[in-house]
């Protein structure tokens, strides 16, 4: 895997992280570690957009961000399980693997460059 | 009053992503502040939206909004790849979404 679609892998775990904290922080401190995570995925993102086409990036980081907080959600905070949401999410890994194979050619020629 | 931020929240996200093509291609000040504002007052106007409408659809609507925004403003006016199968991706990586928000 290249290293900018790593980066836009990276930035939606992060978000997953943030949106967490943006249900759940209490205090002061978590709510700074929730801003940190944001800011710190939109810098990972940018970096991404150098190789990757912003729209492709940002639809990428969407998406594993919404998946993984669905899926956090009935893992460790108790919501039910459903098969619509795990189809969903199926549907998602479609959707950036597929994404990931036609955008090979560009990101390419940006590592030789 | 809720649509009408949520409208506004979708357009603002659009401004953010086009804030992150200026970074990406200028990486000045300028180009920060579109994208910094365009994201705060995206996520304060959903914020507001959420009040009267339910948090799963104004989130799918948002999203939709700022992604389908995003890829035209990006294949319009930063040259982004106009093939149909990254479109269609796209498309599903939206659907995917919106079918989660909505179903969560």
């Amino acid at each position: 895997m290249s290293r900018s679609w790593a980066l836009v892998i990276l930035a939606g775990l992060i978000e997953i992280f943030w949106a967490i904290g943006l249900k759940h922080s209490t205090n002061g401190i978590t709510w700074a570690g929730t801003i940190f995570l944001i800011y710190l995925s939109f810098v990972v993102l940018i970096k991404a957009t150098k190789a990757v086409p912003v729209a492709t990036v940002y639809a990428v980081f969407t998406g594993i961000g919404t998946a993984g907080t669905v899926l956090v959600d009935m893992i460790v905070f108790g919501e039910p399980f459903s098969w619509t949401k795990i189809f969903f999410i199926l549907i998602l890994l479609i959707g950036v693997l597929g994404l990931k194979l036609v955008t090979k050619k560009s990101d390419k020629q940006e590592g030789v460059v | 009053m809720g649509w009408i931020f949520l409208v506004i929240a979708g357009i603002f996200e659009v401004v953010g992503v086009m804030g992150m093509n200026l970074v990406n291609k200028f990486g000045n000040v300028k180009s920060y502040m579109i994208l910094i504002i365009g994201l705060i007052l995206s996520f304060g106007s959903l914020a507001l939206a959420m009040e009267s409408l339910p948090l799963g659809l104004s989130y799918a609507i948002w999203t939709g909004i700022g992604t389908i925004g995003g890829t035209i403003i990006g294949m319009l006016f930063y040259d982004e790849p106009k093939e149909w199968k990254r479109i269609s991706f796209i498309g599903i990586i939206l659907a995917a979404v919106i079918g989660l928000k909505l179903t969560s």
